[in-house]
């Protein structure tokens, strides 16, 4: 006859039991356990040491008891229920739960002030794009031509608004959050095409007859990256100057002016020619560029003064 | 016990697969409850057998239909349910056990051939 003292240990035994069992499905957990108090009070009349002691933690007997349960051909097997979706859910859960993803989490918060400036920049790109119709978009745009100015004044209200919204904070209301939301991803989306143009159109991929004048077509295309310029010299090793350079499209060759600051001679109607090689440059000390040593063919008999052949560059 | 090339066999995963064989054939000899089917097991030899196994191996049979269970009012302790074979319970008995004689038939045989291999 089991005591009181066992009557108490089967009770705490059998709760402990059923809570690790918890998770089972209603019908399924009171099928299994009906009878479970009357059988550890068997278990526990049969001697005076304690059912932890003879049988184990109440949460391992709990796991033997399910896999008993539900092993065998008579029920179905768990994973065979599992259904895709679950199993997809839980593959996105642990993608969720590794450090990588907490790590790249903690950061978004500081990342979040640098995309609040490159969305104002994009969106005056994308309007920029759309109502200037202009093909050859730069990332920057020259201050000097019409729209440029005005566009970079337009990107400069724009950081400022978009920081101070930015600042406030996402909204309270959820349908309002999922439109904020739904406003960034866009201006994300919208930016790409306008970023794929300027891609193809970097160089000189624009039409030169689409203008009348070749300059400034050729001027407002851009410029060949890394050539800041030209030094052309006569078969027999003549330095040339003012030499009007055209590429096979007949667009005027337009050297990249990085570093360098480029005195742009201007013809008779006023207007410069910016491909008349070598150009004259001065450093940004405003010290002239003095042209390489050049290595001439070995037939050229006058040695040009700003290239002797006696000392070829390397 | 001797273990060979760190792959002995596994009595508790043995066990497993047959357990739904031994508790049919214990409860074919006689009704009985968990407690004493369990000790019935023990006796017969399957000493590694788990009271949580038992219990949910009879809880699941009865669930599936081969077993029938009747509570049985006891002078020394609590009610006893006690399980027994139903026909389902019984044509499972028969199929099973004939499953487990081809298995162990199949089995000896191999493990036969390879000792009188080694034997040569």
């Amino acid at each position: 006859m089991p005591n009181s003292k066992q009557a108490n240990d089967v009770a705490t035994y059998a709760a402990a039991v059923r809570s690790a069992l918890a998770s089972l499905p209603d019908a399924e957990r009171a099928s299994l356990l009906e009878d479970l108090e009357n059988h550890l009070a068997e278990v526990a009349g049969e001697s005076d040491l304690s059912l932890q002691e003879r049988l184990g933690k109440p949460e391992d007997y709990a796991a033997e008891l399910r896999s008993a349960y539900n092993s065998g051909s008579n029920t179905p097997n768990m994973k065979q229920r599992w259904p895709f979706r679950e199993r997809s859910w839980a593959l996105v859960k642990a993608a969720f739960g590794t450090q990588v993803y907490s790590e790249v989490r903690a950061l978004l918060p500081e990342l979040l002030p640098g995309w609040w400036v490159l969305r104002a920049y994009l969106i005056v790109l994308v309007f920029a794009f759309i109502f200037r119709g202009d093909s050859n978009l730069r990332p920057i745009p020259n201050p000097f031509s019409s729209g440029g100015l005005l566009q970079i004044l337009a990107t400069l209200v724009a950081i400022f608004i978009s920081v101070r919204l930015g600042r406030r904070g996402m909204p309270v209301n959820r349908g309002w959050r999922g439109a904020v939301v739904a406003v960034n991803v866009g201006i994300a989306l919208l930016a790409l095409p306008v970023f794929v143009s300027m891609g193809t159109g970097g160089t000189y991929a624009y039409s030169y007859t689409d203008t009348s004048d070749p300059y400034f077509s050729a001027v407002s295309a851009g410029y060949y990256p890394g050539l800041t310029n030209i030094y052309p010299y006569s078969k027999d090793g003549k330095a040339l100057k003012d030499v009007l350079l055209y590429d096979q499209d007949g667009r005027p060759l337009i050297a990249s002016t990085g570093e360098v600051v480029t005195n742009v001679p201007t013809g008779g109607d006023g207007l410069p020619i910016p491909n008349a090689y070598p150009l004259d440059q001065r450093d940004s000390k405003g010290l002239p560029v003095l042209p390489p040593r050049v290595a001439l063919p070995p037939w050229q008999t006058s040695a040009p003064a700003a290239s002797p052949m006696a000392t070829p560059s390397p | 016990m001797q273990q060979t090339d760190g792959y002995p066999i596994d009595t508790s995963q043995l066990l497993k697969g047959v357990l739904d064989l031994a508790v049919l054939a214990v409860l074919a000899e006689q009704d009985s409850y968990g407690y004493d089917v369990l000790r019935r097991l023990r006796d017969s030899g399957l000493d590694g057998v788990g009271d949580a196994s038992v219990y949910g191996t009879l809880r699941r049979l009865y669930q599936a239909g081969s077993l029938k269970s009747y509570v049985v009012p006891s002078d020394e302790g609590p009610h006893r349910k006690y399980y027994g074979l139903n026909d389902r319970g019984r044509s499972a008995l028969d199929q099973s056990t004939k499953t487990w004689g081809s298995f162990t038939r199949a089995l000896d045989h191999l493990l036969n051939g390879r000792s009188s291999t080694n034997a040569k």
